[in-house]
């Protein structure tokens, strides 16, 4: 498919970390090598039934209305005349509400009740910038700027630990920069150490001085972490990845697209069935700024979501931890109502959020915002993102919200009672 | 730290894509105000301007699955390539550093990607145009930057129309390129979209032509005022705010001082630009007390760390043995001239220094030295080398760390270079 078809300018997680320099709060954050991860993982796996969130974020602002559609709504098809979809191609869930074609798989794990979605998320008054709007949702601070995420400042109430949060990727997102600890950085293609002489001088020449300055100490930190290897241990990677005895054989999941997010999740799923110490992980999809003839590219990056969860959480059985992980699914924004001329959306407010798991009570939460009572042309916001960010950071990460978020009294109630 | 020698190699690595062998040591002689003057009173003409290279319009893709497409194709890639070596090229020859350096800035400033842009023809001719008003007036500029076709293909502006207006290209001029964000309301976003309606481009040439049947003539509201504006009406208006002074001074700020600490209220960059002319807004930031501060180091981005080696190792990026590995290694940094990651631009600092940017820079480092000429390096006695090198690549100075691992290896010249142009002190502008 070739750009003008899609129409959009590639937004992604890189571009956001580029563009926001990924500040991290404690500094150069360290880069895992799989040794490091399979090596912790065999010393000090995870206690069984602990709970694992894995955080999947959709770069570009996802169209929520074309995700989780109100199909029997006419102001739906009267904002989209060119860009709706027709009922009997959609996955009913409820009287009033189905999912986009493409997502079978997760459909699918919808019907045996492991999916809550939550409607009309956002935050009070919705900043239309990709990069705005993403600083907020990871930092989960809309009216002043943050320089951590709501995951780093989980982490800073833990104790030290480089493998308890992880991204996959050679940059870590500011979602995972804590003020004391950040999360880790996982390069998929894992990292290669210099060797010989020149390893040897290098090793030497990332030594900690005490004249370094804040940068130049970044950078001979960034040399060092390369080092940081054990040759001890089989690589994770190399090994088969867990078996999936029940993928679902629909065809049409994954009709092209980026498919770097299935990657990430058999990374992922390795890791977690290798007995990692992680509790989170975080993991991403771009190219969701649909501007211009969106229906195809976004149902193709719909399909990659869906598949690839829906195969993460099969994999996951074969491991024995399916039961303890809640996959959280968002994006920056959602877009305008009514279609451009160009048969794309432009930059919108609220949209779905979704927790898929084993933990999570299946359903509809939180109110399907209003297609007729707009406010300038956009969706209203119904549920607070930090609602949800609450419910998972009690529910999952067994840890009180306020440390994280402040007081903050709003919940949804998606998940299980333990 | 010796300030003279700190802002010396900040006027040379900052304003400029460093020093070529000689001009760091002759420079600290002549004195910083001397090569302040140097840098701001460049010759008239760059005598190591580079040819331009010869990009045609392709005209529309063929086909698929015809022997039309296959030609067309390889003339997309071979012109492509022919673009980036270019400019690669001219970064290195060029006797005018600080306007070359200008037309990078720029880039990262109004940043297009042949990503989107896909054909060449556009994004020369963009890079032209960054040329023309690098040092000039910034209303011409920005007027001249609204008709440019490869950013009207990259933000959607063909796509703008009176029956269904397209926000991407108003969002981002004021955003990104004009003012900065939350300095104007969702309102003024609309609005501008109208103003910008009516403009269609071709592909193939970026040529940009007018369809009133797709203009709205209609009044609009931008930042309070109302009036029937034209594209260059709007942007005169918009680069008329006081903030858009304060926005520039923050961008140039941010790329040439510092990316951590915000810029001071009230710098003396902002006002110096009231006449919207770039040359005397340098000349303020060069001629003022910051560069002498030793609080503001900065990260050289791939591109700058390259283009600085290859000045100061005489190596021509042309004459490498392979342009794919070129081409490779840069991507495995993340930047490729061109083909920026985003609109919002190259990133900064932090995000350059990840242990998988580090294993790179050490290979490509090695390519890179394996085809220098070191025999200077060589003509010093053993013990001189360390000092050298920092006088060649323009380090201020070696830590007691970088020091010693230089001297364990001084023996063996291209190890020590490459450990040279591998420390934090040459990756990071102190």
């Amino acid at each position: 498919m070739s750009t003008k078809q899609l129409g959009m300018s590639k937004y992604t997680r890189r571009q956001f970390l580029k563009f926001s320099g990924a500040a991290t709060a404690a500094g150069a954050a360290s880069v895992l090598s799989i040794n490091d991860i399979a090596e912790a993982a065999i010393t000090r796996p995870l206690p069984a039934g602990t709970p694992i969130l894995v955080v999947v974020t959709l770069y570009g602002g996802n169209d929520g209305l074309n995700t989780v559609i109100p199909y029997k709504d006419s102001a739906y098809y009267a904002a989209r005349p060119t860009l709706n979809y027709k009922p009997e191609t959609l996955l009913p869930l409820t009287d009033d509400m189905a999912l986009n074609a493409s997502m079978t798989g997760i459909k699918s794990l919808w019907d045996q009740q492991k999916v809550a979605i939550v409607r009309g998320v956002g935050y009070p008054k919705p900043d239309h910038s990709h990069f705005s709007s993403m600083a907020i949702w990871q930092t989960a601070s809309p009216q002043t700027h943050l320089n951590t995420g709501w995951l780093g400042r989980w982490l800073d109430n833990q104790a030290v630990d480089p493998m308890l949060a992880i991204s996959l990727g050679s940059v870590l997102p500011p979602l995972l920069a804590g003020a004391t600890q950040s999360g880790s950085a996982l390069p998929i293609g894992g990292l290669a150490i210099p060797n010989g002489a020149i390893g040897k001088a290098c090793l030497r020449l990332s030594a900690v001085s005490q004249k370094d300055s804040k940068l130049t100490a970044a950078a001979a930190t960034s040399m060092r972490n390369l080092f940081n290897l054990s040759s001890s241990v089989t690589p994770v990677l190399s090994q088969a990845a867990p078996v999936a005895d029940d993928l679902p054989t629909v065809a049409g999941g994954n009709a092209g697209g980026d498919s770097n997010l299935t990657q990430q999740l058999n990374v992922v799923a390795k890791l977690i069935a290798a007995g990692a110490p992680t509790k989170v992980w975080s993991v991403s999809l771009g190219g969701f700024d649909t501007h211009a003839n969106e229906a195809n590219a976004q149902a193709a990056l719909l399909g990659t979501v869906s598949s690839s969860i829906s195969k993460f959480l099969s994999q996951m059985k074969a491991s024995g931890r399916s039961k303890d992980i809640t996959v959280m699914v968002y994006s920056e924004f959602g877009r305008r109502v009514k279609a451009n001329g160009s048969d794309g959306t432009d930059h919108g407010t609220s949209g779905p959020m979704f927790l898929i798991g084993d933990r999570v009570q299946g359903g509809m939460y939180g109110d399907q915002p209003s297609l007729t009572k707009l406010v300038d042309g956009d969706l209203t916001v119904t549920t607070d993102f930090r609602d949800v960010y609450s419910s998972v950071i009690e529910s999952v990460l067994l840890s009180p919200a306020e440390k994280v978020l402040g007081p903050w009294s709003g919940r949804v109630k998606t998940f299980k009672a333990v | 730290m010796d300030l003279r020698r700190l802002e010396t190699a900040r006027l040379y690595s900052r304003f400029g894509f460093g020093p070529r062998p000689g001009e760091y040591a002759q420079a600290l002689k002549a004195g910083v105000a001397a090569t302040k003057q140097n840098l701001l009173n460049p010759p008239q003409i760059d005598s190591g301007a580079v040819a331009l290279p010869i990009v045609t319009d392709l005209g529309k893709r063929p086909e698929p699955n015809t022997p039309e497409v296959i030609t067309f194709a390889r003339q997309m890639r071979l012109q492509s390539e022919a673009i980036e070596i270019w400019w690669l090229d001219q970064m290195v020859a060029t006797n005018k550093p600080l306007q070359e350096k200008m037309v990078w800035f720029w880039h990262g400033h109004w940043a297009t990607s042949i990503g989107k842009v896909n054909y060449p023809a556009p994004m020369l001719q963009q890079n032209q145009t960054f040329r023309k008003y690098a040092l000039g007036n910034f209303n011409d500029f920005a007027k001249a930057m609204f008709m440019d076709g490869a950013l009207q293909i990259w933000l959607d502006g063909g796509d703008n129309t009176v029956k269904a207006p397209n926000e991407n290209f108003s969002r981002e001029m004021m955003e990104l390129f004009l003012l900065g964000v939350n300095r104007y309301s969702e309102t003024d976003v609309k609005e501008l979209a109208r103003a910008f309606t009516g403009y269609q481009v071709s592909r193939s040439t970026g040529a940009i032509t007018f369809n009133a049947n797709r203009r709205d003539t209609k009044s609009v509201t931008i930042l309070s005022k109302s009036a029937v504006m034209s594209p260059e009406d709007a942007v005169t208006h918009l680069v008329s705010q006081p903030n858009c002074a304060q926005f520039i001074a923050e961008r140039i700020w941010f790329r040439f001082v510092s990316s951590q600490t915000p810029l001071p209220a009230g710098h003396p960059m902002i006002a110096s630009f009231a006449g919207r002319e770039i040359a005397p807004l340098l000349s303020t930031l060069v001629n003022g007390a910051d560069l002498a501060n030793p609080q503001y180091e900065m990260v050289k981005s791939p591109v700058e760390w390259f283009i600085g080696v290859c000045r100061a190792l005489g190596l021509t990026p042309s004459k490498l043995d392979s342009f794919t590995k070129l081409h490779g290694y840069l991507d495995k940094l993340s930047q490729i001239p061109f083909s920026p990651p985003n609109v919002g631009g190259w990133p900064a600092d932090e995000a350059w220094l990840s242990s998988a940017s580090a294993q790179f820079r050490i290979t490509f480092a090695t390519w890179l030295v394996g085809q220098a000429d070191l025999s200077a390096i060589t003509e010093q006695v053993p013990a001189a080398r360390a000092a050298y090198l920092a006088d060649l690549l323009a380090v201020p100075e070696w830590s007691p760390r970088t020091s010693f691992a230089l001297r364990e290896v001084r023996g063996v010249i291209p190890r020590l270079v490459i450990l040279a142009i591998c420390s934090p002190e040459y990756v990071v502008s102190s």
